[in-house]
């Protein structure tokens, strides 16, 4: 049962309920369902609602996007079109008013195609905690920014960590669009993000495709996002095929330096197949995920 | 345990939540507004449906204590007296309901969506009630009830 639900006002106050223990509710899409539906033992939610992380800036290309800015607020301003074909493929538009870019990173798969779109576009997460603000890429593991990502997984973790302990999901939940996974323990930082930015793309540049069971409110089956870099690099993240967002580094291998064609495409395609781990579901068989890949791949990349 | 305010259907209302009271209890069992219900209590099925600061809202998934000092509109503050609001009217002249669980949270997705946009197009009707799920029509009538509405509304305004 919650037992307390703080609502504080800036975000210091917000970090010092987090380090105390409190589970973070931003739009209360995620946390809620599993506290609606359930026994819990005790639980203290510290509400975002008030810290004043909401808001969208662009300044030249750089976008900074608040963690408590919603889904809705993304779909409604028109210096984002980009995302625009993202966010209008999650959930309804009720939940789209309450869900927050800053949840989405934590959004279990087949769910997050917000966090799908961001590591696509090397988005990076900033983050508050006790010690200085950091900034961490999505879905990167380089291994120098190993102990970051090992406190963002902290982090990220949160929602999920608490609410195993409450005994009402599951404890390792792939998250925030880190691919590398760190085991959370008690003793580690528990920060907040509170923003992510990234650049904005060139014209066209940036392609995303989810396939689902229905055009609206459905979960991914195999969601495609790729930024295509002037350099002629290809950036590709995956949904749907894993039980985290996939930073499909094979496709990207395979079509480094080559021209986007059916051919290439195929063969990336054909390699980025070992880097998908699909599961069984009640959208989706995991056979039928990785038959859906290659194709919406192709449409991502190629639009045929 | 705290001190709520919300303006509901234009009205200043003041309860006490409890840390598990959610907007959609505070509703119905403490200010007696029943047209909001509660289906799946996991923001899946939108017959919890109200409006927060103007915008659709599952109030099922709302801390009733995050949203102190918010303006709330439910179903209840539609009609004017007994005249129905146009897409109310609709809903019933359209014959766009049927056991009528579902039918308060239609509308204020209905609601919603025309007041953002007097002129949507049937694909944007659809996607305005996709988080509003009905189990009795099959959704034709809901979908005819609404741009029916939309073009009251703008005939309406055209007088």
């Amino acid at each position: 049962m919650l037992t307390e639900v703080h609502v504080p006002e800036d975000v210091p106050a917000a970090v010092s309920l987090i380090a105390a223990g409190a589970t973070i509710i931003g739009g209360g899409t995620l946390v809620m369902p599993a506290l609606n539906n359930h026994g819990s033992p005790p639980t203290e939610l510290v509400s975002l609602r008030r810290t004043g992380l909401a808001g969208i800036t662009v300044t030249g290309s750089t976008v900074t996007i608040g963690a408590t800015t919603t889904l809705a607020q993304i779909e409604h301003d028109p210096r984002l079109a980009i995302l625009h074909p993202v966010v209008r493929s999650i959930a309804s538009v009720p939940v789209r008013t309450l869900a927050t870019v800053g949840g989405n990173l934590f959004a279990r798969q087949p769910y997050g195609d917000l966090a799908v779109a961001l590591v696509a576009l090397n988005a990076k997460a900033v983050l508050a905690s006790q010690e200085a603000p950091v900034e961490l890429p999505l879905g990167e593991h380089d291994p120098a920014t190993a102990g970051l990502g090992k406190r963002a997984v902290t982090r990220a973790g949160l929602e999920e960590r608490d609410t195993a302990r409450a005994g009402l999901g599951e404890r390792d939940t792939a998250t925030a669009g880190l691919e590398e996974r760190a085991p959370v323990t008690a003793a580690e930082e528990r920060a907040l993000v509170t923003a992510v930015t990234f650049e904005l793309t060139a014209p066209g540049a940036f392609r995303y495709l989810k396939a689902a069971r229905r055009r609206y409110n459905s979960a991914s089956l195999v969601t495609v996002a790729a930024t295509i870099t002037e350099a002629g690099g290809v950036r590709v993240a995956l949904g749907g095929v894993s039980d985290h967002v996939v930073r499909a580094v094979r496709v990207e291998q395979a079509l480094a330096g080559r021209p986007l064609t059916e051919e290439t495409v195929a063969a990336a395609a054909q390699a980025g197949l070992t880097e998908l781990s699909p599961a069984d579901d009640a959208y989706a068989s995991a056979w039928y995920r990785r038959r859906v890949f290659p194709v919406h791949l192709r449409r991502a990349l190629l639009g045929l | 345990m705290k001190i709520v305010n919300l303006k509901v259907n234009g009205v200043g209302k003041t309860f006490i939540a409890r840390p598990e009271t959610t907007l959609l209890l505070a509703l119905r069992e403490q200010l007696g507004l029943t047209g909001a219900k509660r289906g799946c209590a996991q923001g899946a099925c939108g017959s919890c449906t109200v409006l927060l600061d103007g915008d659709p809202v599952v109030s099922c998934l709302i801390p009733a204590m995050t949203v102190d000092g918010g303006d709330v509109a439910t179903v209840e503050g539609l009609a004017d007296g007994p005249v129905l609001s146009d897409v109310q009217q609709a809903f019933l002249d359209g014959f766009a309901t049927q056991c009528g669980f579902c039918t308060p949270g239609m509308i204020m997705s209905a609601e919603a969506l025309l007041d953002r946009n007097p002129s949507p197009t049937r694909d944007e009707v659809n996607e305005a009630i996709s988080g509003n799920v009905c189990r009795c029509t099959g959704y034709e009538p809901i979908v005819s009830a609404i741009l029916d509405a939309a073009e009251r509304r703008r005939a309406g305004a055209n007088l």
